[in-house]
């Protein structure tokens, strides 16, 4: 066992109303791989953004030892001299450069004038590649040619050009195909020789026992338990490390009885606007019904929120097929229409497009629907805004000082259940919703399980995209499974199993 | 802190205590651009005596007029992370087309009927073709048609100017309300203000927010003050009928913004375009109104300007864009969008006329104006920019 590299004590972080971190404690040593686990919202990512000092000093407290050293980030380049590199989910390449200068940005070898020494740079990459095996791709190649998985490559070899000692992936694999796995889990093992110390942050069980040496589990923003050598704990330890309560109470399921056919999509396709010939949806078929909700589950990148998003009237690019709305066709030029038939969106990325940041909460609110408080001359009628307002606040119980404070001054929960508030004020016919609680607290989540099913109890359609496997299964009557683009499989509640699941959405089994 | 009792309700008992001073001082801060606006007149009262005369402040108010009502549409536009360069010369462009359209024989109102269709309305039809339909930059269309409508108001005049002969034209411009009526107005706009003050006062604590009582009273002064400064301006020869035209269409604009749907897609689109697309909002109808309405008003303003000088030469209006962009930005709006308000930008229009009115009476060479009035400009951004940092 290697000495230890990395030690963080009693880290605590807080954000407007609520605490990301509350004491994490943990080290990791060289030539190893801890595994970091927890659900999402339990503050990996935050935890990351402390050690490579995106959250600077002293935005946090406690103590982050480097080699028994006490360091202090005032910013990231900070980090990065310390041998600090992280590979996060999103990548950071620069698509119209080729991989040497990806990899060399800003610190390419030039000659006394300033200008790029190319030979030199290509050739000190193609060392680099080499230490490492990689022999799928050239120096010369653009980074907008290559597969994720290859770009993820790029990655690595860019923390090591950096002599980075201390590697931390952040679910490097969510968009992996297994061929591309196995050669990420190659140069793992290699570093791990070379006495690199690295992080690795991840659900996927399978893979971490294949190539975790020790793993440590977050779970609210604290770690449950000490560092723990792989082989020493089982699955289910590990589960409820993380989850910390039985699975039943985390997803609470209303029984409801199935009623008539509310939405019917057939033979819907939407071709890929970058790729001439290829589709993002390839003809997608199914049907949602009152009294139920749909689960869609798949990789990142199959395709389950181009489908939605089309059916919504904002597909990422040409869209063909037919989609039914009780028994009528419609078309959906733009969520304006959508939105006029009753189907509402909680997108998947709420900073970027789903939330108006810098805007107070009952504006954002009340977008969506601002019919329901104006009168014919589109003035708005305030008493009525505020009260409906203060009654969702109070039904979705959103956690906020006042109705005109910021909507970036809250929780990722409480900005998510603003957002849900904005769709229900619209009376959903069919609600849909796409990650709906990614990044948020389990509390929250709950919440908005229990919402869902009162939602459902109501008459409303439901229908979830989900990337957590328990999350998708625990909630949805049945679920449909996307993989590349198509509908693989369609599931019940009582088929569904996590590996029938993953095998259909990794497509080995059709 | 010597004072930290809680917020609402608490008698004042002397206006220099701590509780008020430091209302006042917050005041100050939030209202950068008012105080601004105080300074200056305050400055150049003193400098030249023939500054703060009814008849100087009736004259400012009307040379801010043209920019205002031009600065009023603006903010919309960048609201929206838009621009119009075209403004200008469609000014330019309107006062040659309504005049020529009287000198043709069209009767006034029917000359000034179609000089806004044609030269307001459609112009910003076509602008938001280009920029809604086919996604080109709003500051390459509106600069091409800021040299389109220059081209069309020269050739349509033929590069001379145009006389206006008929006396009820030049009243639109030029004329006054009585100062008897302007009297009554003005006092019952002020007390509508107030009014409107202490029913917001009212309504926010039925919301359980907090108000300090200190800072109602502070805009209660400013409310006061400006109005005894319009009482005092507009009792030289009366309310001007420009002044009252502005009045209603920065009164109408604002409460758009503030009170209305349309207002609230105006601030949501400026704020975050994809997540209001996906709210529903219609990005193209919208952008179509509002770039209409800015070159309505930039409509408007060429004839105005046209009846007060009595004629129209095609080179009117040149530059007229930068003032009404400078008004804004002064007045607090954001150029990163999703930001501002009228009244900002009223004050910011007001802060310009003030320093050229100033400047001028002082006999500042107009060369150095420019300098002065670009620097002005350029550190009420960096202020914003400032403000923002802070504010995190």
């Amino acid at each position: 066992m290697g000495e230890v590299v990395l030690e963080m004590k009693n880290i605590i972080k807080d954000f407007p109303g609520v605490r990301a971190l509350n004491d994490v404690n943990f080290e990791a040593r060289s030539g190893e791989l801890l595994a970091l686990m927890g659900e999402n919202g339990a503050g990996k990512s935050t935890l990351m953004k402390v050690l490579s000092g995106v959250w600077p000093y002293p935005s946090y407290q406690g103590d982050i030892y480097l080699r028994g050293e006490l360091k202090r980030f005032y910013n990231t380049k900070e980090a990065e001299a310390a041998g600090i590199a992280i590979i996060y989910q999103e990548l950071n390449l620069i698509p119209d450069l080729t991989v040497a200068e990806n990899i060399f940005l800003d610190r390419q070898m030039t000659n006394a004038f300033g200008a790029i020494n190319w030979g030199k740079l290509f050739a000190e990459t193609q060392r680099l590649l080499d230490e490492l095996n990689i022999t799928d791709f050239k120096p010369t190649d653009k980074v907008k040619d290559l597969t994720v998985g290859k770009q993820q490559l790029v990655e690595i070899a860019k923390a090591l050009s950096k002599k980075a000692d201390v590697l931390v992936f952040d679910e490097p694999t969510s968009a992996l195909t297994d061929k591309e796995v196995a050669a990420l889990f190659e140069i793992i093992r290699k570093l791990k020789r070379q006495g690199v110390c690295m992080s690795y942050i991840s659900h996927k069980m399978e893979e971490l026992q294949q190539i975790a040496d020790r793993v440590v589990v977050l779970r609210d923003g604290k770690t449950i338990g000490d560092v723990t050598p792989i082989a020493e704990i089982t699955l289910d330890q590990l589960i409820s490390r993380m989850v910390g309560r039985d699975v039943k109470d985390m997803f609470p399921k209303g029984q409801f009885q199935r009623g008539e056919k509310v939405l019917e999509v057939k033979n819907f396709d939407i071709d890929n606007p970058d790729l001439p010939g290829q589709k993002k949806v390839k003809n997608a078929c199914f049907c949602a019904y009152k009294g139920e909700i749909l689960g869609i589950s798949g990789l990142m990148g199959s395709g389950r929120t181009e489908l939605v998003s089309g059916i919504f009237g904002a597909p990422p690019g040409p869209a063909h097929g037919e989609i039914y709305l009780d028994d009528k066709l419609v078309r959906f030029r733009s969520p304006h229409a959508a939105i006029e038939h009753g189907i509402g969106l909680v997108t998947e990325d709420r900073k970027r497009i789903g939330l108006i940041l810098g805007q107070s909460i009952i504006q954002n609110m009340m977008i969506s629907s601002l019919e329901t408080v104006t009168n014919v001359l589109g003035i708005i009628n305030q008493a009525k805004e505020r009260n409906l307002a203060q009654d969702y606040v109070k039904r979705l119980s959103i956690k906020t000082p006042g109705l005109d404070v910021k909507i970036d001054t809250l929780s990722g929960g409480n900005q998510q259940k603003v957002i849900l508030a904005k769709w229900l004020n619209i009376k959903p016919k069919v609600l849909i919703l796409d990650e709906p609680t990614r990044g948020i607290d389990v509390g929250a989540k709950v919440e908005i399980y229990n919402l869902l099913n009162k939602l459902v109890e109501e008459g409303v359609t439901v229908i979830i995209i989900s990337s957590e496997l328990p999350e998708v299964m625990g909630i949805s009557d049945r679920i449909l499974v996307m993989c590349e683009g198509e509908i693989v499989a369609e599931l019940t509640r009582e088929q569904a199993t996590k590996e029938l699941i993953m095998a259909y959405a990794t497509g080995s089994q059709k | 802190m010597a004072n930290t009792a809680p917020t609402t309700e608490q008698p004042a008992t002397g206006f220099l205590q701590s509780e008020g001073m430091r209302a006042f001082l917050k005041f100050l801060k939030d209202n950068g651009t008012l105080v601004a606006l105080i300074a200056l007149m305050f400055i150049f009262s003193l400098w030249d005596e023939a500054f703060f005369t009814p008849r100087n402040l009736t004259n400012l108010a009307r040379q801010t007029t043209i920019v205002g009502i031009i600065a009023v549409g603006m903010t919309l536009v960048i609201i929206i992370n838009g621009i119009d360069l075209s403004v200008g010369s469609i000014v330019g462009l309107a006062a040659i087309v309504v005049t020529l359209l009287m000198q043709s024989g069209v009767n006034i109102w029917a000359a000034i009927l179609i000089t806004l269709l044609l030269t307001g309305v459609l112009i910003g039809l076509w602008n938001a073709l280009w920029i809604a339909h086919y996604n080109i930059p709003p500051f390459i269309i509106t600069l091409g048609m800021m040299t389109i409508a220059r081209g069309i108001a020269l050739t349509l005049s033929d590069g001379g100017s145009v006389p206006v002969t008929d006396p009820v034209f030049g009243e639109i411009g030029g004329g006054f309300f009585s100062v008897m009526v302007s009297t009554i107005m003005v006092l019952l706009i002020f007390a509508y203000l107030l009014f409107s003050q202490y029913r917001d006062l009212k309504q926010k604590q039925q919301y359980g927010v907090t108000v300090k009582q200190q800072e109602l009273i502070t805009t209660g002064v400013v409310t006061l003050l400006a109005g005894a400064i319009v009482l005092y301006a507009f009792s030289y020869r009366g309310l001007p009928y420009p002044v009252a035209i502005f009045a209603v269409i920065a009164f109408i604009g604002s409460f758009t913004l503030q009170h209305t749907k349309f207002g609230r897609r105006i601030y949501a689109m400026g704020g975050n375009e994809e997540a209001a697309r996906l709210s529903g909002i219609s990005i193209k109808r919208m952008k179509i109104a509002i770039y209409c309405i800015i070159t309505t008003l930039s409509a408007l303003a060429g004839i105005m300007l046209a009846s007060r000088l009595n004629g129209a030469s095609p080179n009117l209006g040149n530059m007229f864009e930068l003032d009404a962009i400078s008004a804004v930005i002064i007045g607090g709006t954001s150029f990163s969008g999703g930001v501002g308000t009228i009244i900002g930008t009223v004050i910011g229009a007001f802060i310009i006329s003030v320093l050229n009115n100033g400047m001028s009476l002082l006999e500042v060479p107009t060369f150095y104006q420019l300098i002065i009035k670009g620097g002005i400009i350029i550190l009420a951004v960096w202020f914003d920019v400032l403000s923002k940092k802070k504010r995190g």
